[in-house]
């Protein structure tokens, strides 16, 4: 069946819109990465710079850490930490992002339609669930993206800036970091989706889908950035491996729950 | 039949000639054959709570008004939910334009216009981009969207608030746009679900306006309400609905003809008159029933002629006359006969009143269902 795109395209639009307006949404959004593409990688960054580098050497000594750390402790001596901190420490918390602002849009998208009592009003348009459920999807997965993509550009060039006079070039991208950024984050973000789409029909408000997704979404969001400090580390093919894991969860969870966006179902608890 | 490819937009899906069918039921004893608009047949649908709806079959011929009467939990959300496919039936089936709403949703949904109890609009947007969305997703192209956007602010009087967020408009104020929206595409059947719920007065004057006004122009149009003055003023037949069944369908004096005997007779005395001059009245000849109330006397006559004679017998017993008139059965009239005749076959009242005969101010009740 062929999709509607220009209704598909409508109704992203006017989430969008009315999430712009909205400042319990705006917020967040804005607020987390900021501490996480500034205050954290200038706080950190000034100690890794200025920090003395023997604690770092006697760190890194041990035979296991040795071998995991190999890429760190190619480079020169002075330029280890902040490397470390910047590189392969702060920036895998950028996961953070596509989890939280997917999981935010989610919770507006499908629970806020219900708390709003505009959801009726939705499904009374011509347009098949398929064509809504695409739209709710990619409303909120397409700003998650591009929203990372965004900061992750921005903490590239503050971490620069911040490194500069202690390397005298740039270090991000790096491989690892480039594939997360491009093929896990995407991933992430459309995991937390699909978690949050299920989340969302039991709730009836956007504060409860949040709550419920809170409980949901964080131990996630430890799981990401525990896993991804190793992933920036490991060989590019096993990043590829994760980021494919990840897509494949997500992908199976946003199918489930394509086949349960029924205009019966949602209307049945409109 | 009905053409099937949609064009949405400007231009009307006329569906005249639609070959549906289906009798119509009177209390099971009459049946009419019409070429209906809408029409159903053992429509039943139930929840985790129970039957929603319970076999209703009922037709809607085009142009006519049809009051889907009932209280809360009635079933009648329920069954404009059915009719434009959003809840798909558990048993029987439904045709609205000749499309059936559970396989060709989206071509019953093109053709019709929904009125939702609590108007659903977006308080993040604007008046005119709540129009322009529903505009664009029916189809119309941007340069459209506006211009039928600035006709329907025009013709609702909302263009001064145009630009403004609908957050904090007044009850009124969100069920004009609500209607506004509903009308963008011209549809051919209109449904109305409790559309002066929560209005104040003057807000229902002027939807009940705007209604007739749409009734006028020869559109099919369902009106869900469980107020009996915004039915009994703009409605061509009335179908009772009573936890989910169809209690009564038809015309309201050919319901009053099958529940009601004789005419109705106010009397304006200015005060009760007390259970011993009723009584006295009871026993006039040609009084059916009386009964007093805050003004005066209600009664049910066999005669017109019936009238001067009580207004007499009245005088004989001291009682003032400021007025009196005698009327045919209102739709409330039948109404409260169908309620009656419930009760009595379920052996208890129903609820404490079944329906609201005065409008309740801030009455702003959910149907459940």
């Amino acid at each position: 069946m062929s999709r509607n795109w220009t209704a598909i395209r409508t109704v992203i639009a006017k989430d969008l819109r009315a999430v712009r307006r909205s400042k319990s949404i705006t917020i967040p959004m804005i607020s987390v990465p900021a501490v996480l593409l500034i205050v954290l990688p200038i706080g950190m960054g000034i100690f890794a710079t200025s920090a003395p580098t023997e604690q770092m050497e006697s760190a890194l000594s041990s035979p296991i850490v040795r071998e995991i750390v190999k890429p760190i402790l190619e480079l020169p001596s002075r330029e280890r930490l902040v490397v470390l901190i910047l590189g392969y420490m702060l920036s895998p918390l950028l996961l953070v992002i596509p989890l939280m602002v997917s999981a935010v849009l989610a919770a507006d998208s499908f629970a806020g339609e219900k708390e709003r009592r505009t959801l009726e009003g939705l499904l009374l348009l011509p347009i098949d669930d398929r064509d809504l459920f695409i739209a709710k999807v990619l409303g909120a997965f397409l700003p998650a993206v591009a929203i990372t993509w965004i900061c992750a550009v921005f903490y590239a060039l503050i971490c620069n800036a911040i490194a500069w006079p202690t390397l005298g070039r740039p270090f991000l991208p790096f491989t690892q970091w480039t594939i997360t950024m491009l093929w896990v984050a995407p991933a992430v973000a459309l995991l937390a989706l699909g978690l949050l789409v299920i989340v969302s029909s039991k709730a009836k408000t956007t504060q409860e889908a949040n709550q419920l997704g809170g409980a949901v979404i964080l131990p996630l969001v430890f799981v990401a950035a525990a896993q991804s400090s190793g992933l920036m580390l490991a060989p590019v093919i096993g990043v590829l491996i994760a980021g494919a894991f990840v897509w494949a969860l997500a992908l199976g969870l946003i199918t489930f729950n394509s086949r349960r966006f029924t205009r019966d179902r949602l209307a049945s608890r409109a | 039949m009905v053409n099937s490819t949609a064009e949405p937009g400007f231009q009307r899906h006329r569906a005249r000639n639609l070959g549906a069918t289906t009798p119509i039921t009177l209390f099971a004893r009459q049946t009419v054959a019409v070429t209906a608009a809408i029409s159903t047949t053992d429509l039943t649908r139930g929840f985790a709570s129970g039957l929603a709806l319970d076999g209703v079959t009922l037709s809607v011929e085009p142009g006519e008004v049809l009051a889907l009467l009932g209280p809360n939990g009635a079933g009648k959300t329920t069954t404009v939910r059915m009719l434009n496919g959003l809840l798909a039936p558990h048993r029987g089936s439904s045709m609205v334009l000749g499309f059936d709403p559970a396989v060709d949703g989206n071509a019953v949904r093109e053709r019709t216009g929904v009125l939702t109890e609590n108007a659903g609009l977006d308080d993040r947007l604007t008046t005119r981009e709540n129009l322009e969305f529903t505009a664009r997703m029916r189809g119309f192209s941007p340069e459209d969207s506006r211009r039928r956007t600035d006709e329907l602010l025009e013709r609702f009087g909302m263009t001064e608030r145009a630009d403004d967020l609908t957050q904090g408009f007044s009850t009124g104020q969100r069920k004009r746009v609500a209607l506004a929206r509903a009308l963008l595409h011209e549809p051919e059947v209109l449904f109305l679900d409790e559309p002066t719920s929560g209005l104040d007065p003057t807000g229902t004057r002027d939807v009940i306006e705007l209604i007739s006004g749409l009734a006028g122009e020869g559109r099919t149009i369902v009106l869900a309400t469980h107020f009996l003055g915004e039915a009994g003023k703009l409605a061509d037949r009335m179908a009772v609905l009573h936890r989910g069944r169809l209690m009564a369908f038809g015309p309201p004096d050919e319901l009053a003809r099958d529940l009601w005997q004789g005419i109705g007779a106010e009397i304006d005395c200015g005060g009760p008159i007390g259970e011993a001059k009723l009584a006295t009245l009871r026993g006039l000849p040609g009084v059916i029933e009386a009964s007093d109330h805050a003004e005066g006397v209600s009664l049910r006559v066999d005669d017109r002629a019936t009238v001067p004679r009580i207004v007499a017998a009245l005088v004989g017993l001291d009682v003032p006359v400021f007025g009196a008139e005698a009327h045919n059965p209102t739709l409330e009239d039948v109404y409260f006969a169908v309620e009656k005749r419930i009760e009595a076959e379920a052996g208890a009242p129903i609820s404490d009143g079944f329906l609201a005969r005065d409008r309740p101010r801030n009455a702003h009740d959910e149907d459940v269902s």
